[in-house]
């Protein structure tokens, strides 16, 4: 045998590794088939023939709202996407290698166990993010395309209308807003880090659940929750003047402490309707997230270091 | 330093909130000395892959200690010099063997031309080079416990543990593996099996330890525990008849010894199918 000892192995370069292979067994289960999908509905959405548009309605909103549509039917799928995927492959991973006694094959080599969750989890977001960038790019092509059709017809209609040249500018700043802008890269991310605390959350429950079926319900579930982690929230420290149960308001503590709070990211809707994304709330959305994700990774990790296999 | 230390090992575990756990493994302790092959023999369900498993920290002992080379086994450092096969493993069957060996390596922090030669040179030992570039789903049962033997030895452990390591396969395939445990003990790795296949452990192992219930009821050197201290057995070629005769009655006049029998040694079941399977006259 000429092989060398082994040397002494970054941590970094153990995560990477085990991420790696994270993410190729994903993609060799074909799970890039969906942006496919994606590039269908993306490319029929541009296509979506609106009953206003071929008249000179196109010159104001409707214009605008071809835009929106564009951008609305994108975003969607890319949630529906990522957090599916997010859920379902991280509830695969982990229980696939104790089922297949795969994991005791790497947990007997030198791998702490927080190195091999941890990688799972990189291995997952790193499909994510792969995923949604070509998703958004995909989407800002087809937005882009669309968007120069649009300026060009606006143009055109305002200059034969007589209309002066701030109101034509001011039109075209609107329509600007309604196209690939910072704040649509901004959703994205959002989309993003949505979908890796929801890869936590399945990485977690898939710690102590006995089935992948388990813990993609349950992390559906507490999805939903998500959703409704501020009203609990807001219940919890209103409760008492509103005279409520001290039962209640410890309900509703106890959820908006465990339940990550989804409503964070209603700002993907408004960015859809054109609004802005400022870099405060972007920061704020990023460090909501990296906390969830560390969270619910250490508590994965406090649950799998005592695990027996 | 021993290779392998376990002291009063035990492990229960729980069963339903009102019932007694069940105590897999009762106050078993094994030394198993560097170089030595050892073999843990018992029916299914004695407690065997459990005594590996707590070696391995994969279960934590309800009381009693085990260490590798010294190290604590609950301590991820003294993964670094075992190599582990566990019983009927299943790879990613997604990876190819090439593809298997490269990514165990890389967790052992091996990397660029010394993980790509140690794969070639571990495909060449447990002589999975033709299938090298073959997805391990397309592997037979065989192929998949020698792929399972080369990750083991990915790093070059000087620890090598086997639950189980010709189970489910055929009689080829197990003299295969049989040859590379004696390749591994020929190159001073210490290797502990479990296994309940026992004329394999026989042909093998320098140690055996037999455990029932949880508990080892034997253990020593196999040649002492199974010498049959009171006969002597002479084995003669081509010996006519009048000369075994002549043997025997000199024996019978001696009289301080009893003649037992004479005939002919059978070759086992096992080496009649190699023979006739693969030429193979051992």
């Amino acid at each position: 045998m000429t092989a060398r000892k082994s040397i002494p192995f970054s941590r970094v370069r153990r995560l990477a590794v085990i991420a790696g292979h994270a993410f190729t067994q994903l993609v060799r289960m074909k799970v890039f088939y969906f942006l496919g999908f994606f590039a269908v509905i993306g490319i029929a959405s541009n296509f979506f023939n609106l009953p206003q548009q071929s008249g000179p309605e196109a010159l104001g909103d409707n214009g605008m709202d071809l835009l929106r549509l564009i951008k609305s039917w994108s975003l969607g799928p890319m949630t529906l996407f990522s957090v599916v995927m997010g859920i379902v492959s991280t509830a695969l991973l982990l229980p696939k290698d104790v089922e297949d006694r795969t994991l005791y094959t790497i947990l007997a080599k030198p791998v702490p166990r927080l190195d091999y969750l941890a990688g799972k989890l990189m291995g997952v977001l790193l499909l994510l993010f792969v995923s949604l960038a070509l998703m958004d790019l995909l989407m800002v092509i087809m937005l882009q395309v669309r968007l120069s059709i649009v300026l060009e017809v606006q143009a055109s209609l305002g200059q034969s209308r007589g209309w002066d040249a701030a109101a034509i500018e001011s039109l075209r700043q609107d329509t600007l807003a309604q196209g690939p802008t910072w704040a649509l890269q901004g959703a994205v991310a959002a989309v993003f880090i949505r979908s890796a605390i929801m890869a936590a959350i399945a990485l977690l429950i898939s710690t102590f659940s006995s089935s992948t079926l388990f813990t993609t319900v349950v992390s559906f579930l507490i999805y939903f929750i998500g959703h409704f982690q501020a009203d609990a929230r807001d219940f919890y420290f209103e409760g008492g003047e509103a005279g409520t149960s001290a039962a209640s308001r410890y309900l509703a503590m106890s959820v908006s402490l465990v339940f990550p709070d989804f409503q964070l990211f209603n700002v993907i809707d408004a960015v859809i309707q054109g609004k802005t994304m400022q870099l405060i709330q972007f920061v704020k959305l990023t460090l909501a997230g990296l906390y969830y994700v560390a969270v619910y990774t250490i508590a994965s990790w406090f649950v799998f270091s005592d695990k027996e296999f | 330093m021993p290779a392998v230390e376990i002291r009063h090992l035990v492990k229960d575990f729980k069963t339903s909130l009102k019932r007694q756990p069940l105590r897999a493994v009762d106050d078993v302790s094994i030394t198993i000395e560097a170089g030595e092959v050892y073999g843990l023999i018992g029916p299914n369900g004695s407690g065997k892959s459990t005594t590996m498993k707590a070696l391995l920290g994969l279960v934590v002992p309800t009381s009693g200690t085990c260490s590798i080379f010294g190290k604590d086994s609950l301590k991820v450092d003294s993964r670094e010099d075992v190599g582990f096969l566990p019983e009927n493993p299943y790879f990613y069957k997604h990876l190819t063997g090439a593809e298997t060996l490269e990514f165990y390596g890389k967790l052992c922090g091996l990397r660029g031309a010394v993980l790509k030669d140690r794969v070639s040179e571990l495909l060449a030992l447990v002589d999975l080079e033709g299938a090298r570039d073959r997805r391990i789903a397309g592997y037979s049962k065989g192929m998949l416990q020698r792929i399972g033997l080369a990750q083991a030895l990915v790093q070059e452990p000087r620890l090598v543990i086997l639950d189980e390591p010709t189970a489910g396969v055929d009689p080829l395939g197990s003299r295969q593996i049989r040859d590379l445990i004696l390749k591994l003990r020929d190159r001073g790795i210490t290797v502990f099996l479990c296994s309940h296949l026992l004329e394999q452990v026989q042909e093998v192992c320098d140690q055996v330890g037999i455990i029932f219930k949880g508990k080892i009821v034997k253990s020593g050197r196999l040649q002492d525990l199974i010498a049959i201290e009171d006969q002597t057995e002479i084995i003669l070629k081509d010996a006519p008849p009048e000369l075994v005769a002549e043997i025997e009655a000199l024996v019978k006049r001696s009289g301080s010894a009893e003649w037992l029998r004479s005939g002919k040694p059978r070759t086992t079941l096992e080496r009649l199918f190699l023979r006739e399977t693969s030429g193979d006259e051992s």
